[in-house]
């Protein structure tokens, strides 16, 4: 049997992470997703297991061929929109992207933000970036929006002096920090070990 | 991947893909391969493995190869990979030896 859930996470990547992995240990598997949409489908308990990426930087042909590495691994892939995205007009700059990416439509990454990766659980942790190095690689990706909209944010505050402006960079500053804050832990640890 | 730019040392993912690669395998059969071989102590994530395969593409260290009739990309290690690959072996054994000499004993 089916089972339709509406839920909507944002940027709160590990907590629609922890939910899905909730959801696969009660027997629910995912079939399909939309905007708010996540639809299930009956399986064993704890079958398989979740992991979601953000690929928002990348262009269209990488995305895609990333995901059939995914998918040739064995893996499930879907994608997911990380924002609502209910404005008028299907084209964003990003300027934070990879050179390719950065004007970002329909047809490349926009609302395709997120994979979500499932993968048969073989009783191994499941995390897609292992390394130390490309670990700290992904933060960084993950860091430059925040970066970007908690800069620009604090730009437009100061200089139209708006307290809108000011709150936004404050906002765009919480996720800023705890990205930076595990880079600094990455780091520290890359100093003695891979 | 900032080792071998910085000092010649090679990462140990980087050495044990390069190592699986001296026969064609797809990215599965990779991962299978690190994690037999370490005994499951190194596990290796699939964007860690889909990062390390593309960056050694560019160094030219390692190479799509096979027909494409499967869908599957396989890769192999090119000469250039293969004189990493040994310069990285003759420093551990270098390593093995100067630690030997130091805590003693064989392995």
């Amino acid at each position: 049997m089916r089972k339709r859930v509406y839920r909507f996470f944002g940027g709160l990547l590990t907590a629609q992470e922890t939910w899905l992995n909730r959801m696969a240990d009660r027997g629910y598997r995912l079939v399909r997703t939309g905007k708010l949409l996540y639809e299930f489908a009956e399986c064993e308990p704890g079958q398989v297991q979740y992991g979601l990426e953000f690929i928002g930087q990348k262009a269209r042909g990488s995305a895609e061929e990333y995901r059939t590495f995914l998918e040739d691994m064995g893996y499930r892939v879907f994608y997911k929109n990380i924002n609502l995205n209910l404005s008028v007009g299907k084209v964003r700059w990003r300027p934070w992207a990879e050179k390719s990416g950065q004007i970002a439509t329909n047809a490349s990454t926009f609302n395709r933000e997120l994979l979500i990766v499932e993968k048969h659980n073989d009783g191994t942790a499941f995390q897609l970036h292992t390394a130390c190095e490309d670990r700290k690689t992904y933060y960084k990706t993950l860091r430059k929006p925040y970066l970007f909209f908690c800069s620009m944010s604090a730009v437009f505050g100061i200089l139209m002096r708006s307290w809108v402006g000011i709150g936004f960079a404050a906002l765009f500053l919480i996720p800023l920090v705890l990205y930076q804050m595990e880079l600094v832990r990455l780091n520290r640890q890359a100093r003695l070990e891979e | 991947m900032r080792d071998h730019v910085r000092g010649g040392a090679l990462t140990e993912v980087t050495f044990y893909i390069l190592l699986s690669l001296y026969i064609p395998r797809h990215g599965y059969a990779v991962m299978q391969f690190v994690e037999e071989k370490t005994g499951g102590r190194l596990l290796l994530g699939a964007g860690t493995l889909y990062g390390a395969l593309n960056a050694l593409q560019e160094k030219g260290w390692i190479a799509p190869c096979g027909a494409s009739g499967g869908r599957k990309k396989e890769f192999v290690i090119t000469a250039q990979g293969k004189q990493a690959a040994e310069r990285e072996f003759a420093r551990l054994a270098e390593l093995v030896q100067t630690a030997a000499g130091i805590i003693g004993g064989a392995i």
